[in-house]
C-alpha cells in the first residue's frame, strides 16, 4: 500500500489526538516499519489495518466509523493536492465516472507498481448512478467516506444507499447515489 | 472535517526521540527510494538514447541504400536512352543507305524479276524502318521527349491513305474491308501520328481476322466555339477477339497477346501501347471492346482543330516543275556528308536531274568549297567529323555578312531530328531541313522551297526567303 495513505492517516490522528498520543499508539503496535512512513514508500496493508484498529480502541470509535472519517480527510487532501480533477467535473456523479479512466490513469503514471481498487459506474437515471467498489483490501468504509466527501464537495444534496456484496476474499460495496432531496 | 495541518500553537515544541528516529528513518527510506528511481531513470534514459541513435542510423542507412538504388536505376535508364538513341542512329544510317540505293536502283533499267526483288527489298526496308520508329517513339514517349506536329492536313486523305495501304492485304485474305468518313475536312494536328494510330488498328484487325469483315469509321464532330473538333476512329472486325485475361495486358508495351501471338503473327508488341499514348497526347484515348470468337472494336479519339484547305497541288508536279526549271536555269549543289553510303544515296536521288552535285566529307571542306565554287545551294549533314554542319553554317553566314555576299540557301540533312533541334538549325542560319532516310520528293520540295523563285526578277533577290514578286515585262 502506498505510503501516502499511512502518512495521511497519522496526520489525521495527530490533528485529532495530538503527537504524543500518536507516538504512544505507534510504540504500542507491532510494526515492521517501526511506525516510520513516507509518502513515496510502499508498506504492508496489514499495518494500516493495525493502526486503524489501534486508534479505534484508543478513542473508542468503531473501526468503520474511523475509516469513514479517514475517507473524508483523504478527500480534502485530494482536493487540495489535485484540484484539476475537480474543476472540470460538473457534479459528483461525473467525478465518480472519471475515477477509473482518468484519475487512476494519472496515478499509474506516478506509481507504475500501484495496486488500485476498481470503481465501476452505471448511470441508472439522469441524476442517479450506481458505483461499485472492488478491492482486495477491506476498505469499503473508507470508500464510503470518500463518496460522502465528494458529494459534500459539490454541495449537492444526495441520498446514498450502500449494499455489501463482499465475498471470496474481495471487498465489494455497491453505492447507489441519487442527487436531489 | 478539520482542515489538515493548521499552525501549531507552541513556538518551540519538543520532539520525542522515538518521533525523531521515525522521521529520520522515513526520510532515509525516501532518499534511497529516490536514488533507486534516479538510477532506474538514468538506465532507461540511456537505453532510449541508444535506441534513438540506432533508429537514426537505420534511417540514414536505409536512405543511403535507396539513394544508391535510385542513382543506379537512373543511370541504367539513362544508359538505355543513350543506347536506344545511338542504336537508332547506327541502324538508320545503313538503312538509309539500303532504302536510298534501292530507290536509285529503281531508276535503272531492270528486268521484271529484278523489279519484283527490288520491291521486296523496299517493302522489307520500310517494315524495318517502321519497327525502328516504334522503338524510338516509345523510348521518346517514356522519356517525355515526344513532340507532336501541328500542321494542316486533309483528314479524309489521311484516312484514305491508310485504307490504300491495307486494302490489298485485306483483299488477299478475302475480307470485306470498308472505310467510311463522316464530316471530314481540313484539320490541324499531327497527320503522321494519326495515320500511325489508324494504321496500327487496321493492320491488327486484318491480321487477326480470318473471315468476315473489317470496318473503319472516321467520324469528325462539328467544331465547337473555339474551332476544336473531336475525331472518333472506330475499327471493328469479326476476328478471333480478345479474352479478358489478355485484354488487361493489351496496351502494355512488349506484351502482345502472349508469346504464341508473337510467333504466329510477328510484331514488336509496341503498336497498341504507342497508339494509346499518341491518342492521349492528342487529348483523347484508345479503348477496346471484344467478345472472344465474335470480334473486337477499337475506338480511338483525338482532339483536332479545323483548318483552311490550302490551294491544290498536283502529286509529282513538284519534281516535274523542278526538272523544267533546271532546263531554263542551271543549278549547282554542294553537299556535305561524311558517310559514304549516304553520299551515294544523295547522288542516286539527284541523278535523274540535270544539275551539278559536289560532295565533301565534312564541314571544314564544305566551307572551303563554298568560298571557292560559289554553289547555288548547300545540303548540310549535321553530324560530321572535324567541323559539324552547325559550325559550318555559322562560319558561312559570318563570311557572307563580312563580304556582303548574297545568302546561300542551306538545307540540313538530319537523322531523326526533333522539333527543337530543327528550330536550332534554323536559328543558326539554315533554311530548311530534310530528315533521313531521305525521300526524293521531300528533298526536291525542300530545295524548291529555299531557292529564289524562277522568274527573271529573282536574280535581284539576295535572300531566298525574301518576298520576290515577278515583274511584268
Amino acid at each position: 500500500m502506498k505510503g501516502m495513505v499511512f502518512v495521511e492517516l497519522l496526520q489525521m490522528a495527530e490533528e485529532l489526538l495530538g503527537e504524543d498520543v500518536v507516538d504512544d499508539v505507534l510504540d504500542r503496535c507491532d510494526l515492521s516499519t517501526g511506525g516510520a512512513y513516507n509518502a513515496v514508500g510502499n508498506y504492508p496493508c496489514s499495518e494500516l489495518m493495525t493502526l486503524v484498529q489501534a486508534f479505534s480502541s484508543h478513542v473508542g470509535t468503531p473501526v468503520p466509523e474511523l475509516q469513514r472519517r479517514f475517507g473524508h480527510w483523504m478527500h480534502a487532501r485530494f482536493v487540495k493536492s489535485y484540484p484539476g480533477f475537480f474543476t472540470d467535473k460538473p457534479d459528483a456523479l461525473s467525478m465518480f465516472e472519471s475515477i477509473e479512466d482518468e484519475v487512476h490513469v494519472e496515478v499509474r503514471k506516478l506509481y507504475p507498481d500501484v495496486e488500485l481498487p476498481r470503481f465501476e459506474t452505471e448511470r441508472i437515471a439522469d441524476q442517479a448512478l450506481r458505483l461499485t467498489y472492488r478491492s482486495s483490501r477491506p476498505l469499503s468504509d473508507f470508500c464510503h467516506g470518500l463518496v460522502e466527501a465528494c458529494l459534500d464537495h459539490y454541495g449537492q444534496p444526495a441520498q446514498v444507499a450502500r449494499r455489501d456484496l463482499s465475498g471470496g476474499g474481495e471487498s465489494v460495496a455497491e453505492f447507489t447515489v441519487r442527487l436531489g432531496g | 472535517m478539520t482542515d489538515p495541518a493548521p499552525p501549531r500553537p507552541d513556538p518551540a515544541p519538543t520532539v520525542s526521540r522515538a518521533r525523531y528516529d521515525r522521521e529520520r528513518r522515513a526520510r532515509q527510506e525516501a532518499e534511497s527510494l529516490l536514488e533507486a528511481k534516479s538510477r532506474e531513470l538514468y538506465v532507461v534514459n540511456q537505453r532510449l538514447m541508444r535506441q534513438a541513435e540506432a533508429l537514426e542510423q537505420a534511417v540514414r542507412d536505409r536512405t543511403a541504400d535507396l539513394e544508391a538504388a535510385r542513382a543506379q536505376a537512373e543511370a541504367a535508364s539513362a544508359a538505355k536512352s543513350v543506347f536506344l538513341a545511338s542504336m537508332s542512329h547506327e541502324i538508320r544510317t545503313p538503312l538509309n543507305g539500303v532504302l536510298g540505293m534501292a530507290a536509285a536502283l529503281g531508276d535503272t533499267p531492270l528486268s521484271v524479276a529484278q523489279r519484283d526483288m527490288l520491291a521486296v527489298i523496299i517493302d522489307s526496308g520500310d517494315m524495318l524502318l517502321s519497327v525502328l520508329n516504334d522503338i524510338l517513339d516509345l523510348s521518346k514517349i517514356e522519356a517525355g521527349r515526344f513532340e507532336l506536329e501541328d500542321v494542316p492536313f486533309d483528314l479524309a486523305e489521311a484516312v484514305r491513305s491508310v485504307e490504300r495501304m491495307h486494302a490489298l492485304k485485306a483483299e488477299e485474305k478475302g475480307l470485306d474491308f470498308g472505310v467510311q468518313v463522316r464530316g471530314a475536312g481540313w484539320v490541324r494536328g499531327d497527320p503522321n501520328r494519326l495515320r500511325q494510330v489508324l494504321g496500327n488498328l487496321v493492320s491488327n484487325a486484318i491480321k487477326f481476322t480470318e473471315r468476315g469483315l473489317v470496318r473503319v469509321l472516321a467520324d469528325l464532330s462539328p467544331p465547337d466555339a473555339a474551332g476544336g473538333v473531336l475525331l472518333r476512329l472506330v475499327v471493328a472486325d469479326t476476328g478471333q477477339g480478345i479474352g479478358d485475361d489478355r485484354m488487361a495486358q493489351l496496351f502494355t508495351p512488349y506484351a502482345q497477346g502472349g508469346p504464341a501471338v508473337a510467333r504466329q503473327y510477328g510484331g514488336t508488341g509496341l503498336g497498341l501501347s504507342i497508339a494509346r499514348q499518341f491518342c492521349r497526347m492528342m487529348g483523347g484515348d484508345l479503348t477496346a471492346e471484344s467478345r472472344p470468337g465474335f470480334g473486337s472494336t477499337f475506338t480511338a479519339t483525338v482532339r483536332l482543330a479545323v483548318a483552311e484547305a490550302p490551294p491544290l497541288a498536283q502529286p509529282g508536279a513538284v519534281e516535274r516543275d523542278f526538272a523544267e526549271r533546271l532546263r531554263r536555269q542551271p543549278l549547282s549543289i554542294l553537299a556535305a556528308e561524311d558517310n559514304g553510303t549516304n553520299q551515294l544515296v544523295l547522288k542516286g536521288l539527284l541523278r535523274r536531274f540535270d544539275l551539278r552535285v559536289d560532295i565533301v566529307p565534312n564541314g571544314r571542306v564544305a566551307v572551303e568549297a563554298w568560298h571557292r565554287d560559289r554553289p547555288d545551294l548547300i545540303l548540310m549533314d549535321v553530324q560530321m567529323p572535324l567541323m559539324n554542319g552547325i559550325e559550318a553554317t555559322q562560319a558561312i553566314r559570318r563570311a557572307e555578312a563580312e563580304a556582303r555576299r548574297p545568302r546561300t540557301p542551306i538545307i540540313a540533312l538530319s537523322a531523326n531530328a526533333m522539333r527543337h533541334q530543327i528550330e536550332e538549325y534554323l536559328a543558326v542560319g539554315m533554311d530548311g531541313n530534310v530528315t533521313k532516310p531521305i525521300r526524293r520528293a521531300e528533298l526536291i520540295e525542300a530545295i524548291v522551297a529555299v531557292l529564289p523563285r524562277p522568274a527573271p526578277a529573282a536574280r535581284a533577290c539576295d535572300r531566298p526567303d525574301a518576298v520576290c514578286t515577278p515583274r511584268a515585262g
